[in-house]
């Protein structure tokens, strides 16, 4: 299935086995949601628990943020990557700080659900990365599936954690179909993955970015690098002891990025891996990001976006220390 | 009796100062708490201050019109014993006592603390103008300082032992710099032993281990063999060398002088044409400079690129460059023909050519002849310098030696520099002392400065 | 507009108080003579307050002077089970519903962002205070949600019906998120009451440029009932909160309150209201205040000087009181930092915590301890 499709089995799944879960945000409900991500849920539960909200993005985190005081398990969507800015105060004033600002003797189990990134050919602001601004809240925890094994997975535990979870959406991966095993999952939420084991370089990176980190690593055996690929999975906190064991292997790593580089998550890790393994570099990490512009017109994304080109120019750059 | 100062507060959320305007009691007055005792003017406002205190007023501290920092004594008032509050408590005393520190720099009353300067001052919002980190806090002992790298260093956020910082366990540890200079000069880092803590790398362990490989790189000792002769006969290349060493040797009779010099230039000068594009793919090395220095200096001196008839002495306007080959067949002397016509890049390809060629076994017997001066490079095996022997028909020879970092003393100090040993022999027949020395120093000033060859 | 109780303390009910008279009309002598306690102790300690701020122990001061009328009585109207969400300014409410006002010295104080525990049952459901104008109104809605999917409201029993009051000022009728917690209050028809304390300022703009109609009129654009009151008629404020919550607990869906009212001190102790507004504006409210106009009326009604002079000596103990407190006030425990960030267990909290406390531990420890360690101001 999908990774739409997971996500909405394992919403399902969520809504199903807990009366405390309920879904808000603008067309999830009638509709199935414009991405069709919670089709069939308000039939399935009633229009109480999967609720069609009015459209205003602070007032649906608002509002969840008292439902979650109520008891509830909100879990809000956000139409689009772009359209999370009038919820920005709720989410780092409120949201973030508010289970601090009660000493503890709340929990906000709030989950905001976040499509986002390019490769879909939209209009502005529908293909924004926009996850470093929340990744950089303290009180918040940021995590983005890359496939629908980890979407369906991970949706439910960001519902089970008892933090407000920000969880952002590849859309440009909700079609495309992959394995999803319902009974067994091996990596917990806040973890990262190696996924393809390699020997000369390390190439890391999270959502739709994996995807264009395989098909490198592909092209890169074809010319005799072997790489090394690893879901970041969790973008805060971070789960460094995969990634800094593969870099203490290979001694080079690439990130990739969808965001603008300029004062990104991968600056964050880059930083992190000259810190923790800096005697195991034998070349500095680079970053392969958007470009730091507005993202660009539909017709250019290709040419912002990172392409497996653009991560094996960095792979040169790094074999030739 | 307790005597209070009240220190002039922060009233709004960042100021600095205030000037008193004016004073609402006077020395000797009994005050409540509460009672308005002055009012101030602010960046923001005016405002009046009531009385943390009860009893007399002891002293006016700062006059009408004046303005002070933040922090500073404005009153002191005199209360007796217990009765400083309307409503008795036994915690008056310790009210009147807590209160005397409340806005304060802890130096009033904590003098032999430490952190006197860097103590945040009780003003809550608004620290005031003092305690703007004059000295910095003194640590009680180093291991915390270890202790803080180390949290940073292991991801999992467990503390480690003291003595090493490094957490990862890998076969090279070496800085990036140390890296970068590892393969400036060759030297392969897994076969370094570090002496730095954790057995890091350092530069010094490179440079040793630099020199030490030019003497014992491709040393390989073979077994010892069965038989306790071998006989080998004496034929084809073995046998022309002798003939031409007897020749040369008991014919033309050597002299041999040395100089020592800083060459450090001249490895500078090398490492930055290794990282030329022009250079790249191409071999540089320490011989290059020299070669081109024969040139120059064989131009100042022409007498040494010349040839001994017993009736003439033909001195040749024109280098063909020998350059001492060691082959699996024996020591052979090919040279580079027209050397002084090329320019570097067209030297250096061409000194790699000959001795690709002459490693391979393709020098062909013209290459071999025709030459006029020679060089023989026995830094590469670590030699420091020798007494070569002239290639038959010439009248001088050049040895350069290993070039390693000695001791050397430049300004009347004593410094690490590469150092050389250029020795040179000559047919005194042709070649006396002075031009012989003068050939030389030519040489050696090249090596010092490189410069010099763009004369 | 809804009064019941004149300036002057005498009783003359306007023409739209009709409908409230009777919640008026429950109240017995007791619950008055309380009004006039709990105004008075508040006034009081509102000056403690201000004057601990001019003597540095605090870093600023939210005066609720000439408020009190307002908060009073919709405190005294809001039930049990009902939930409160405050602004920032709520003093007498909070201490009504049995929250230490200690609680509020100490956030001011820097101690803490919070103070107390809302699901306290001591504190009767009284939440934290939010200083982001506006964001609880949010909060607010979504717990009244909240009650709506639980089925605790509108079964008909008074006792238990759950119904939720959200304050906040003029200032915050022009937020966003105001604007969209009344949208999705009227949308789910949330038991609720949005009560507008109209203090006429805020800092040094005026209501008149937050809006150009009464702000009452509003709820009408969301399709909410809206009611304007004397706000420093304590028995307007205790009559029309009444009601109106149990209309909302009934179901009937979310009303307004916009309580006209004045704030006769400063926005907080940083600011001089001098700069921006007249005296003579300040004097007319004073003469409006809500404490004087009931203290008339109680004298009116027969009661002895005895009762006020046990109120006025109640308000100095509670204010001797709170001075006493913070001399022994602890700043917070470093750890504390990292403590509650998170619910679940976090492993950045746990290796900056651990570093910390190493990094801390390096250095000497202090001189034995002297009031200086232990309460540290």
């Amino acid at each position: 299935m999908g990774l739409g499709k997971a996500i909405n089995e394992g919403l399902r799944r969520a809504l199903a086995e807990d009366p405390k879960v309920l879904l808000i945000g603008e067309d999830i409900g009638t509709l199935g949601g414009v991405f069709r991500v919670t089709e069939g849920l308000k039939d399935q539960f009633g229009g109480d628990r999967v609720i069609d909200s009015p459209l205003a993005e602070s007032g649906i985190v608002g509002s969840a943020i008292g439902l979650a005081m109520r008891g509830y398990r909100p879990v809000c969507e956000i139409q689009f990557d772009g359209f999370i800015y009038p919820a920005f105060d709720q989410i780092t004033s409120q949201l973030a700080k508010i289970t601090n600002r009660h000493e503890g003797h709340m929990s906000f189990p709030v989950v905001i659900r976040v499509p986002y990134g390019g490769h879909i050919g939209a209009v502005e602001h529908h293909q924004e990365s926009n996850e470093a601004y929340f990744a950089h809240t303290p009180g918040l925890r940021v995590v983005s599936p890359s496939n629908p094994h980890d979407a369906y997975w991970m949706i439910q535990e960001a519902i089970a954690s008892n933090d407000p979870v920000m969880f952002f959406e590849p859309k440009s991966r909700y079609w495309p179909k992959g394995d999803v095993d319902t009974e067994h999952n091996a990596t917990p939420l806040h973890s990262s993955r190696t996924i393809r084991p390699g020997t000369d370089v390390t190439l890391l990176g999270h959502g739709a970015m994996v995807s264009v980190l395989l098909q490198a690593a592909e092209l890169a055996a074809e010319e005799g690098t072997s790489a090394e690929v690893i879901d970041l999975r969790s973008i805060s906190p971070i789960d460094y002891a995969p990634i800094l064991e593969s870099v203490r292997k290979t001694g080079r790593l690439v990130i990739g990025q969808e965001a603008p580089g300029n004062l990104s998550l991968g600056s964050e890790i880059a930083a992190t891996v000259a810190e923790r393994a800096f005697y195991s570099l034998s070349a500095p990490v680079l970053r392969v990001s958007g470009f730091d512009v507005p993202f660009p017109p539909a017709k250019l994304e290709t040419l912002f976006l990172p392409d497996a080109d653009r991560i094996l120019d960095a792979v040169d750059r790094v074999l030739s220390y | 009796m307790t005597v209070s100062k009240f220190y002039l507060p922060d009233v709004g959320e960042g100021l600095t100062e205030a000037e008193i305007v004016s004073w609402k009691v006077q020395v000797g007055d009994t005050v409540d708490i509460n009672q308005v005792l002055v009012e101030i003017e602010t960046a923001k406002s005016l405002v009046e201050l009531p009385s943390p205190y009860a009893g007399k007023v002891q002293e006016l501290l700062v006059s009408e019109g004046k303005t002070v920092d933040v922090g500073t004594p404005i009153i002191t008032i005199a209360s007796e014993g217990d009765g400083q509050l309307t409503s008795p408590t036994p915690t008056l005393a310790q009210a009147a006592m807590a209160n005397e520190v409340f806005v304060t720099d802890v130096s009033e009353t904590v003098g032999t603390k430490d952190l006197i300067e860097e103590a945040p001052r009780d003003n809550l919002v608004g620290y005031g103008v003092a305690g703007h980190g004059v000295t910095r806090r003194r640590r009680g002992h180093a291991k915390a300082a270890q202790a803080t790298y180390a949290a940073n260093t292991d991801s999992s956020g467990s503390r480690r032992p003291v003595r090493s910082p490094l957490a990862d366990a890998v076969p090279v540890l070496a800085k990036p710099p140390i890296r970068k200079l590892a393969k400036d000069l060759d030297v392969d880092l897994s076969t370094v032993t570090g002496t730095g803590i954790g057995g890091e790398i350092s530069r010094d362990d490179v440079i040793r281990h630099a020199e030490q490989a030019s003497v014992f790189r491709n040393i390989v000792t073979p077994e010892a063999p069965v038989e306790r002769e071998e006989r080998i006969p004496v034929k084809g290349v073995r046998k022309a060398i002798a003939t031409a060493m007897v020749e040369s040797a008991f014919k033309a009779p050597h002299v041999s002088i040395f100089v020592d010099v800083d060459a450090t230039r001249t490895m500078d000068y090398v490492k930055r044409l290794k990282a030329s594009p022009d250079f790249a793919g191409v071999k540089v090395s320490p011989l290059l400079v020299m070669a081109k220095a024969i040139i120059w200096a064989v131009r100042r001196n022409p007498t040494v690129n010349s040839s001994w008839t017993d009736t003439e002495i033909i001195v040749r306007n024109y280098v063909n460059l020998g350059v001492a080959a060691a082959t699996p067949r024996g020591l052979i002397v090919p040279n580079v023909k027209e050397a002084q016509t090329m320019s570097l890049l067209e030297l250096a390809k061409a000194l790699e050519e000959l001795t690709t060629n002459a490693r391979d076994g393709r020098t062909q017997p013209s290459d071999m002849q025709g030459g006029t001066i020679t060089i023989t490079n026995i830094g590469v095996f670590g030699v420091d310098t020798g007494t070569p022997i002239l290639n038959p028909g010439e009248v001088g020879i050049v040895a350069l030696g290993a070039i390693r970092q000695k001791p050397w003393v430049v300004d009347g100090e004593i410094r690490p520099a590469w150092v050389t040993t250029v020795g040179a022999s000559f047919d005194h027949r042709v070649v006396d002392g002075d031009v012989a020395s003068r050939f030389l120093a030519d040489l050696a000033s090249v090596m010092e400065e490189p410069a010099l060859l763009l004369d | 507009m809804v009064q019941l109780l004149a300036p002057d303390g005498s009783l003359v009910p306007s023409e739209r108080a009709e409908e409230f008279i009777p919640y008026f009309e429950q109240l017995t002598d007791d619950n008055i003579k309380r009004f006039y306690r709990d105004m008075s102790v508040m006034r009081r300690f509102d000056t403690e307050a201000t004057n601990l701020q001019r003597q540095g122990q605090l870093a600023l001061w939210i005066p609720s002077h000439g408020q009190e009328g307002a908060q009073v009585g919709s405190a005294h109207a809001v039930r049990p089970q009902d939930h409160i969400f405050p602004a920032y300014r709520e003093h007498a409410v909070a201490m009504i519903r049995g929250v230490d006002v200690f609680d509020i010295i100490r956030l001011v104080r820097g101690l803490t962002h919070g103070g107390w525990n809302p699901n306290d049952p001591k504190f009767r459901n009284f939440h934290i205070y939010t200083l982001v104008i506006g964001s609880q109104s949010l909060h607010a809605t979504g717990y009244a949600m909240g009650i709506k999917f639980d089925g605790a409201y509108a079964t008909g029993n008074y006792e238990t019906d759950q119904a939720v009051i959200v304050y906040f000022g003029d200032g915050a009728t022009s937020q966003g998120d105001v604007h969209e917690a009344m949208v999705f209050a009227a949308s789910q028809q949330t038991p609720q009451v949005f009560f507008v304390q109209n203090n006429h300022w805020a800092i040094s703009v005026p209501v008149s440029v937050q809006s150009r109609v009464p702000l009452y009129r509003r709820a009408d654009g969301y399709g909410m009932p809206g009611v304007q009151i004397d706000g420093n008629d304590v028995f307007a404020s205790y009559a029309v909160t009444a009601k109106l919550m149990d209309e909302a607990r009934q179901g009937q869906g979310p009303a307004m309150v916009e309580a006209h009212t004045y704030r006769i001190g400063a926005h907080t102790s940083s600011d001089d209201p001098t700069k921006y507004r007249e005296d003579s504006e300040v004097e007319s409210w004073v003469a409006r205040d809500p404490i004087l106009r009931l203290e008339a009326y109680l004298r009116g009604k027969g009661v002895e000087q005895a009762f006020f002079d046990e109120v006025a000596q109640e308000g100095a103990d509670f204010s001797s009181d709170i001075r006493r407190r913070i001399v022994a006030v602890e700043n917070p425990d470093p750890a504390s930092m990292f403590a509650h960030v998170y619910s679940d267990p976090h492993p950045l909290m746990e290796e900056q915590a651990a570093w910390l406390a190493s990094y801390e531990a390096a250095f000497p420890t202090d001189a034995p301890a002297t009031a200086v360690d232990g309460g540290d101001a």
